[in-house]
């Protein structure tokens, strides 16, 4: 594999950007590799400043930054020709068609005019704008909008795609939409993708990694993967009685929690022919047995307490 | 044997792009080029084409006219004292540039701000001193057609009825044009953008276009003519832009029109209040764009 393969695609040592007397980002250290991270956290975190950093539209007071090989305090043009953006906010110019609209980008960042249009024409078909893209985006809603600033962030095949947000305002059909469109760019466009947003579930849905700020540092990093393992807790599903099999298994001398129609059980010798013991005399429907996986919302519980 | 069953492709699905790109400083062009058009209203509906229209309007119908007196009058005094010198037409136009510096240029800025473009803008490869050289190239070229257009055409058309300047004069008014132009054009281009940088309304920016214009003549003619403030204060209004182009012509004066306090400056002083309006304009944009990055 080639060094830039493996290279990380954004690399932050002890970076450090503070507002007068607020710390926005304290010493934060992470590697951001390829594939669909989330950038995570509550408002405050720090999010949006280190996007500024990446765009190299703020300049650190500390540390060391490099994305895609370059410090963008330094060689912010150069870093943002390759970086395709989109912006929380939902304001575009209301009477420029869609299609003019991304071709303007395409062109600003470095396309040829014929290329431009073609590839303009390409993206919002991609992003599922095809026939609507000769409509004046104000005239569109919330969710095209959101396609619009998409196709514009991908018109020119760039390395990094930026989403600020890109889920802010969309309805849930819209949302899950959304969210395997940007599936899809980062997987089968080949291009690599940081997504900042608040809403755990959505990263947990669609990123290879996450980084969780909070209070300007990185609370967890890492590929959901390593982050999200299983516990050593086996997850008893039924759809009856639940509290009545934790009984028989606490009786048995198993530790065991009951949330909801769920038992908890941690794992020792002998457990599942408990927990089967257990159904089988109670007579009730078993839904799952297996271990007990920690969601992203666990891991940043965990890392925040 | 697909071809003999008909097979389509529907869907090529993603294609990534291999093909040459611009450097960035193209980004600017492309900015130019896009803001050319909008402030013209080019690919926009009828009615963002009205303003920009009039104003050329106004700026080229002087001269068709003038030209039209020339072919059909006799060459002589009369026509002397109808037509304007080429100092004199950068006055006939002071309505048309004035209209387009405050209904059509604030769209340049104001627009980019409120509709949230900017933040794409400064996303890509381009920073905020880069982004406002283009948007200054692009409004100051339109006002350089109406400044420089109008002259050419008056001097072309004057050489073609026979009214015009000697071949020997000709390169000289040529340069005295093209110089007094770009003095005009840049003055009113700081006045638009210097306002039109500190709101997003463009009805804002176009009511304190027209105050930034107005108001220095009446307060300083008031103060110097009935108080007796120095000819100096003259250089804050923005006759001073037509004085300039008046003395690169090195036009002489009608003495039944009096003497305005601006003419009784030197040139240098002049040339400098110039300066000092176009600088000030640039000023007040970089300053007002200054974290307009960072904003995002």
């Amino acid at each position: 594999m080639s060094e830039a393969a493996t290279a990380p695609v954004v690399s932050a040592r002890g970076v450090t950007k503070r507002y007068r007397s607020t710390v926005a980002l304290d010493a934060l250290d992470v590697d951001i590799v390829h594939g669909i991270t989330g950038l995570l956290g509550p408002n405050g975190a720090g999010k949006t400043t280190f996007i500024s950093l990446l765009l190299g539209l703020r300049t650190r007071d500390a540390g060391e930054l490099n994305v895609l090989g370059h410090d963008p305090a330094t060689s912010g043009i150069e870093v943002r020709a390759r970086i395709g953006f989109a912006p929380e906010h939902h304001n575009l110019p209301p009477d420029v068609h869609a299609a003019d609209l991304v071709r303007h980008l395409g062109e600003l960042h470095g396309l040829p005019g014929r290329a431009a249009i073609q590839r303009a024409n390409d993206a919002l078909w991609q992003v599922g704008l095809g026939e609507e893209r000769f409509r004046p985006i104000g005239t569109m809603s919330t969710g095209q909008r959101q396609r619009v600033k998409l196709a514009g962030a991908i018109v020119h095949d760039p390395e990094l795609v930026l989403l600020d947000e890109p889920t802010d305002g969309l309805d849930p059909l819209q949302r899950d939409d959304m969210l395997a469109l940007i599936r899809r760019v980062g997987s089968e466009f080949g291009m690599d993708i940081v997504i900042s947003s608040h809403h755990l579930e959505e990263a947990e849905r669609i990123c290879d990694a996450v980084v969780i700020l909070g209070g300007g540092s990185v609370v967890r990093a890492g590929r959901l993967s390593e982050l999200r393992r299983d516990s050593e807790r086996l997850l008893v599903d039924v759809d009856d009685r639940a509290p009545e099999i934790a009984a028989i298994l606490h009786a048995s001398g198993f530790d065991v929690a009951v949330h909801g129609e769920a038992v908890s059980v941690l794992w020792a010798e002998g457990v599942h022919d408990a927990v089967r013991d257990a159904v089988a005399d109670l007579g009730v429907g078993l839904r799952r047995l297996g271990p007990e996986r920690q969601t992203l919302e666990d891991v940043y519980m965990e890392a925040s307490a | 044997m697909s071809g003999e069953q008909g097979a389509r492709i529907f869907d090529v699905g993603y294609r990534s792009y291999d093909g040459p790109r611009s450097t960035p400083v193209w980004a600017l062009v492309t900015v130019w080029r896009h803001t050319v058009q909008r402030v013209l209203g080019l690919h926009r509906s009828f009615r963002h084409k009205v303003l920009p229209t009039i104003a050329l309007l106004i700026a080229f119908l002087p001269a068709v006219i003038f030209v039209g007196i020339t072919a059909f009058l006799p060459a002589g005094r009369i026509l002397n004292d109808i037509l304007p010198s080429y100092g004199e037409y950068v006055g006939e136009i002071t309505m048309a540039l004035a209209l387009f510096a405050s209904l059509v240029a604030p769209e340049s800025l104001c627009t980019d701000r409120r509709t949230g473009m900017l933040d794409l803008y400064l996303a890509g490869p381009l920073d905020a001193k880069r982004y406002l050289a283009a948007k200054w190239a692009a409004v100051a070229g339109v006002m350089l057609v109406m400044t420089v257009g109008p002259e050419l055409f008056l001097l072309v058309s004057y050489t073609v009825v026979s009214a015009g300047p000697s071949p020997g004069e000709t390169p000289l008014l040529l340069l005295r044009i093209v110089v007094s132009g770009v003095g005009v054009a840049l003055f009113y281009t700081a006045v638009a953008m210097g306002v039109s940088s500190l709101t997003t309304r463009r009805a804002v920016a176009a009511v304190a276009t027209v105050l930034v214009l107005l108001v220095p003549s009446i307060a300083v003619g008031v103060a110097i003519e009935s108080s007796g403030a120095p000819n100096e204060l003259a250089l804050l209004t923005p006759g001073v832009a037509t004085e300039y182009a008046f003395r690169v012509f090195g036009d002489s004066r009608d003495p039944s029109n009096g003497d305005p306090p601006i003419a009784r400056l030197s040139t240098g002083l002049v040339v400098a209040g110039l300066g000092g309006w176009i600088l000030l304009g640039g000023a007040v944009c970089l300053v007002s764009y200054r974290r307009q990055g960072a904003r995002r």
